[in-house]
């Protein structure tokens, strides 16, 4: 168990560490100067000199990157170039609405697709599971900003149930935070759902059909009893590989759906802070985004054999 | 069958999940407006990106001039709707006969929104902090002071490097102008301490600005209890929480397409304001076929401005003849100097020795109005043979590559200062004008004109000359095009500064008469 964890352990930090030099280069490389952004068309060359060391961004670039990784690994993450704020806060704000998001759009997505899958398969025969089969096909072919835009219109301008677009801050109404999460969070999770509404149809399918179920049956069991005492378990291991994947699937979808729904989220800052040349505050969310996906991959890794004691610990 | 009960319960669940929401939106309070001691906060929507910091002497983007300049921070002048300068921290001023040498009278009695009183003091800091070393003033080019001193108790003296017609309007119009409390400067990214109608009471990031009233104001006190300034980068966003009444207004429509929305709905009004923005196809002067004034003036012949309007700004706007709009003094209308007419453009062509044209690119920023046109240059360019190949790239990009490198070949932007003729008389500008010396040497000669009809026939013999090399296509001057529920008053009937002065805003009620009398909405 310990060298596993040692061995997988030092996969992670390889790979965050391979991450942080491609971030860097490719921000480094990509054109427009932080200044000139920053002081527009009618600044003195004077100034924009002058502002360019301010930044620092006249040292060589390794140094740059060796200051960059310096205040990362003693959780210093820098002042923002643009509004020369210190970045941890203004990250640690936008997580307060990015990371609820995930999880109700994750929590969504199981809502649908656990229910969803188990029906489908042990209705496969029947016209309630193709039909749920199906529309789950119609949910995979609906891109996710596409249904934000039709919920907007339908629930919030017409029924006015729910606000068009924005965020009540967890600081001043808890439920008013909520409930400006309940519109992005849906159409969030129903597509990720519906594709994995299909996966778990396919592996309770595959459960079904096996040797140990018909062997339960044979003794007595009903179907969900056997399912339930024999099936789950077996059925959740592809489940639990593309849930890992799901989850970086949603933290990317979180950009695109925080956009429609204007919410100051992780994903509004990275886009404004491309736009706006901001590199250092790129880079650490870019950072954030691939520690989020590879400890999540670990998790997954874990959890395989938690669920699953065959999967041996060496493999 | 034996499933049946699991997905009944499934059901309740999710059934019991979906009342819970409704009855989470129906207890939280309703979106909109709340109310104050019976005064209610405006909620401006805007479609600028969010001020990257509240400090307007430390960038250079707009939108921080939109929440804080005359807002919060107040110059000794300021420019009112109208174009006119009018006095606000000053109560008065002097200027010498040789343009050189401004004294103003500080008002007396004003206040920081911080309790700290406003000295003559202050003002020489703040007005000597624009061109300090290391001062990072976007605007810091246009204000040449040689000195700035207090003068008795109550004055201050401000002494210019060269003479000037332009620079109290500069004072007026640009952020460089705002009055600071120099025990206040630490806190200027996130809390800019002024003496204006308004003070910064909080900011969530990419997501709204809130102010409230200063209760301190000097002046006559704003008619709402604060203004809250949301940001939404998606235009079908923006005119969702408009029309959902999240929102009390659009400071300015990005996509004129939408405007049909609005127009003919009585709940809301539409306020097309002039700006000093010239939307224009700029070319460089010195890129191959473009150094030929011959094909630089079909160019011009060939644009057709009133369709270009048509398609990008929503039939608003009005067309543009060189580097200048209605509100300048020295204006001239040279529209009809290149009026729409193909066959002389493919005359002048072949003349030029490009009876078959030429191919072109064309370089856009991100801009809907740029990216509206430029369909139609491609089209009319195409009819004298010169073959487009459209390109777009995002603003940090077209910065340096574009504007600081100068390496392009066509471009669509919108020059948005006014006054900016000084730009043809700059050495190195990014469209490589032949003729930049010259004009140099023009608008020095201007500005040191003892009348100022003499520095007004000198700017206007620059316009010429600049128009008769067909230095850039000027296309149109684009409106700022205001949407707002019918109750709203007080807006500005026109858009001259970057500032969006809400002094005198209100939902409902009325506006002062001399507000009226200077541009203001009821």
């Amino acid at each position: 168990m310990v060298r596993f964890a040692v061995r997988r352990l030092t996969t992670v930090l390889l790979t965050l560490w391979a991450a942080s030099i491609l971030v860097f280069t490719v921000l480094n490389i990509l054109p427009g100067t932080p200044a000139q952004v920053i002081l527009g068309t009618q600044a003195t060359p004077a100034s924009v000199r002058a502002l360019t060391i301010k930044l620092g961004l006249n040292e060589p670039l390794v140094l740059q990157y060796l200051h960059w990784m310096q205040g990362l690994l003693t959780l210093h993450l820098g002042n923002s170039y643009i509004s020369g704020q210190p970045i941890a806060p203004e990250l640690g704000a936008a997580l307060e609405v990015t990371a609820p998001l995930v999880v109700l759009g994750l929590l969504v997505g199981l809502l649908i697709a656990v229910p969803a899958g188990l029906v489908s398969a042990v209705h496969h025969r029947k016209a309630s599971g193709a039909a749920l089969a199906a529309a789950t096909q119609v949910g995979i072919a609906i891109p996710n900003f596409v249904l934000g835009i039709l919920l907007i219109i339908v629930v919030a301008v017409y029924l006015k149930w729910l606000p068009a677009s924005g965020f009540t801050p967890w600081s001043s109404s808890v439920g008013g935070a909520l409930q400006s999460l309940i519109l992005p969070s849906v159409s969030l999770g129903l597509v990720e759902g519906a594709i994995l509404a299909r996966y778990v149809r396919t592996a309770v399918l595959g459960v079904l059909r096996a040797d140990y179920l018909r062997t339960a049956r044979a003794k007595g069991m009903r179907t969900g009893q056997a399912l339930v005492r024999h099936g789950i378990r077996n059925a959740a291991v592809p489940v639990v590989t593309v849930l890992g994947l799901e989850l970086s699937g949603l933290i990317i979808g979180a950009v695109v759906i925080e956009a429609v729904f204007t919410l100051p989220g992780v994903g509004s800052l990275l886009l404004s802070s491309v736009a706006n040349r901001d590199l250092i505050l790129v880079q650490d969310i870019v950072m954030l985004v691939a520690t989020v996906v590879v400890l999540t991959n670990l998790l997954v890794d874990i959890l395989y054999r938690v669920i699953d004691p065959r999967i041996g610990l060496r493999s | 069958m034996r499933e049946r009960p699991t997905l009944k319960r499934w059901l309740t669940v999710l059934a019991a999940m979906a009342a819970g929401s409704v009855l989470l939106a129906a207890c939280s309070s309703a979106p909109g407006n709340t109310t104050t001691q019976s005064l209610k906060t405006l909620t401006v929507g805007s479609s600028n990106v969010f001020p990257p910091t509240l400090n307007p002497t430390a960038n250079a983007s707009q939108a921080i001039d939109e929440v804080i300049d005359y807002n919060v921070l107040q110059h000794l002048v300021e420019l009112a709707p109208d174009g006119k300068i009018v006095p606000v921290l000053a109560t008065s001023w002097t200027v010498s006969s040789a343009n050189k040498v401004f004294t103003f009278t500080i008002r007396k009695g004003v206040r920081f929104s911080n309790g700290n009183p406003l000295t003559p003091k202050d003002v020489v800091y703040s007005l000597k902090r624009v061109s300090a070393p290391g001062s990072t003033y976007p605007y810091a080019k246009i204000f040449d002071v040689a000195s700035v001193t207090t003068l008795g108790s109550d004055q201050v003296r401000v002494t210019l490097a060269d003479p000037s017609w332009e620079w109290l309007y500069n004072l007026a119009a640009y952020s460089n102008g705002v009055i600071l409390d120099p025990s206040a400067i630490s806190s200027m990214a996130t809390d800019p301490i002024g003496t204006g109608p308004f003070k910064v009471t909080g900011e969530v990031t990419n997501y709204s600005v809130s102010l409230a009233r200063n209760n301190l104001y000097w002046g006559y006190k704003p008619h709402v209890a604060g203004v809250t300034f949301r940001y939404y980068t998606n235009p079908n966003a923006l005119n969702s929480a408009l029309e959902s009444g999240q929102i009390n207004m659009i400071d300015n429509l990005s996509t004129p397409s939408d405007l049909s929305l609005f127009k003919s709905n009585p709940k809301y009004r539409v306020i097309a304001g002039l700006t000093n923005g010239k939307v224009q196809l700029t070319l460089n002067n010195a890129y191959g076929p473009l150094r030929n004034r011959l094909v630089r003036q079909a160019i011009l012949y060939a644009t057709n401005r009133q369709a270009i309007i048509k398609a990008a700004s929503g039939g608003y706007g009005i067309p543009a003849g060189s580097d200048t709009v209605p509100a300048d003094p020295y204006y001239l209308n040279l529209t009809n100097v290149y009026p729409y007419n193909v066959a002389k453009a493919k005359q002048l062509m072949a003349q030029a020795g490009y009876p078959s044209g030429f191919p072109l690119t064309l370089t856009l920023p991100p801009y809907y109005y740029a990216q509206l046109a430029a369909p139609l240059i491609v089209s009319e360019l195409g009819a004298i043979g010169i073959r487009v190949t459209v390109s777009t790239i995002d603003f940090p990009l077209w910065i340096s590559q574009v504007f600081e490198a100068g390496d392009f070949e066509t471009t669509i932007i919108d020059h948005a200062e006014g006054r900016d003729i000084g730009n043809y008389g700059t050495p190195g500008y990014y469209w490589h004008y032949a003729g930049t010396a010259q004009v140099a040497k023009e608008l020095a000669a201007a500005d040191a004109a003892p009348t100022r009809a003499q520095w007004i026939a000198g700017y206007r013999q620059v316009l010429r000359q600049i128009t008769a090399a067909a230095v850039n296509d000027w296309l149109y001057i684009i409106p700022n095009l205001t949407i707002a529920q019918k109750d709203v008053v007080g807006l500005s009937s026109t858009a001259y500064t970057e500032a969006f002065n809400l002094t005198y805003v209100g939902i409902g009620g009325s506006i002062p008469a001399s507000a009226k009398a200077l541009g203001y909405s009821s």
